[in-house]
């Protein structure tokens, strides 16, 4: 019965990616003027990663688009976690700043994307700011709860134990909210990971958001779809790797589950 | 009063609003003494922990440790809570170790006082263990085994044991005992039963209803291990019982 379940789990996902094969492979067969078949597509990316589309091959758009992402998530990180701390610790920080967060918080980054070419130009800045926008507001949302949450017996604990305020923040505080504050990262990372493909699509010269458009501009719909691909199996890595960081983070929370 | 007192409480008084919930309490600790603190529910003994750690400010009067006034950050006060206070995010290990590292003991001091504890609850072989991982009467442990590794001045326990079921409740009982002799720590320990009081006081303060004063204190003056079933025990119990009487 166990040798049985294994195997289930083992075929059930293969079945399903294979359904999503056959449904394109229908599709194509169909509509092959603007459906690629799936080696075409993969031929497409191997042909950019060997042949360089505006100067730069397909991992170095990857890592274009890859760096901005980073970039934007690590300044969301800092100033979001100190935001959101501010947030949820300081009730009258809270009144101050929490409507005018509330006000901003729904606009999509995709919205602001206009304003900031305005304000920015067109250059590396421009993006990385639509990611920031997009990647702080789960930051700050995850944080301000999570510091919410804190178990009021564990900092009565740490308290009669002497703790200062300060040792407080650090010794209870922060780690009993960051399992909180790491789920916000990783939909963090997510949205910036759509956002920066957004802000790619409507201006830039590298990156895989660019990739598609070219796709789009000089009707090659197998470098569309290899675009696609490469934005799919990028955000499933991230993933992995954002799975494992909290494995190291939070291990008292990883094991519960 | 020629030997000063560990713990002397002058006029302690709480008010909420109009709710008198201590009423000018007053007595002394001596240094190594095991105070059980017994009354009916309601009578505002967990208030009363709360005021001596600071948690909560006195309306009137005054807590003083060794001659002053009570300061968690000045003196070495721990506390075991009702509730399960284990750091989740912390092993066993690391949860004994809390709070003498913020008291920055000694490195040497610190890892031999966790070997000590760790030995002595048994919980050797789950050091590495999260506490959600262990049941909730070893998390319990992990807590007082945290509270001893300090080595306080002044251990305020607030009934422990109110979760766990008898034998593991007898067992921890004899345990610190155990502890606060070796350790030679000044202990109180709030709790509604009865018979664990006579079981572990040199000394039980029994308190009124609302408003609350010290209503008496008895001296008990019996050997350890007590025995339950005597007839002193019995008699002890029975009397303070009576003294709890409300209704």
């Amino acid at each position: 019965m166990a040798r049985m379940k294994k195997w289930m789990d083992l075929l059930l996902p293969v079945l399903s990616v294979f359904l999503l094969l056959t449904l394109w492979i229908l599709l194509h067969v169909r509509k092959p003027d603007i459906m690629p078949a799936p080696l075409d597509v993969l031929q497409k990316l191997w042909e950019i990663t060997l042949h360089p589309i505006s100067k730069a091959t397909l991992p170095i758009h990857i890592l274009v688009s890859l760096g901005r992402v980073l970039g934007a998530f690590a300044l969301a990180s800092v100033l979001g976690v100190t935001f959101g701390v501010l947030l949820g610790w300081y009730e009258t920080f809270h009144h101050i700043a929490w409507p005018v967060f509330e006000i901003i918080r729904p606009i999509p980054p995709i919205a602001w994307i206009p304003l900031i070419i305005l304000w920015c130009g067109i250059g590396e800045t421009s993006k990385v700011v639509i990611v920031f926008i997009g990647a702080i507001v789960p930051i700050v949302l995850n944080t301000v709860a999570g510091i919410r949450q804190v178990n009021p017996m564990l900092l009565k604990a740490a308290r009669s134990m002497g703790a200062n305020d300060m040792a407080i923040m650090r010794e209870a505080v922060l780690p009993d909210s960051l399992p909180s504050i790491v789920a916000g990262m990783k939909t963090a990372l997510s949205t910036g990971w759509m956002c920066v493909l957004a802000a790619e699509m409507v201006v830039a010269r590298q990156g895989v958001g660019f990739l598609i458009i070219r796709g789009m501009d000089s009707g090659d719909s197998a470098l569309i779809l290899a675009g696609m691909v490469v934005i799919g199996v990028v955000s499933a890595l991230i993933t992995v790797a954002l799975n494992y960081l909290e494995v190291r983070l939070c291990p008292w929370k990883v094991t519960q589950k | 009063m020629g030997n000063q007192a560990k713990v002397k409480v002058r006029n302690l008084t709480k008010k909420f609003g109009d709710l008198t919930v201590l009423d000018h309490v007053s007595f002394d600790i001596e240094r190594g003494e095991f105070v059980c603190i017994v009354g009916p529910t309601g009578c505002g003994k967990t208030t009363f922990l709360n005021l001596l750690v600071k948690l909560l400010e006195p309306t009137e009067g005054n807590i003083f440790i060794d001659g002053e006034e009570a300061d968690p950050k000045k003196h070495n006060l721990s506390f075991v809570f009702q509730e399960p206070s284990a750091f989740p995010w912390l092993t066993v290990e690391q949860n004994i170790r809390f709070g003498q590292e913020t008291k920055k003991r000694p490195r040497q001091e610190i890892d031999q006082t966790t070997e000590y504890i760790l030995e002595m609850l048994g919980l050797k072989d789950f050091r590495n263990k999260y506490p959600h991982e262990l049941s909730a009467s070893t998390e319990q442990r992990i807590v007082i085994g945290r509270s001893f590794a300090m080595k306080p001045d002044l251990l305020l326990m607030d009934e422990p044991y109110g979760q766990m079921d008898l034998k593991l409740r007898y067992y921890l009982e004899d345990e610190v005992i155990r502890l606060q002799q070796a350790a030679k720590s000044t202990v109180i320990f709030i709790t509604h039963n009865i018979e664990e009081a006579v079981y572990l006081a040199d000394r039980c303060l029994i308190l009124s209803q609302k408003p609350t004063t010290v209503k008496e204190e008895v001296q008990i003056n019996m050997p350890h291990p007590r025995n339950v079933a005597s007839k002193e025990f019995i008699q002890l119990r029975e009397y303070i019982t009576e003294q709890i009487r409300w209704w």
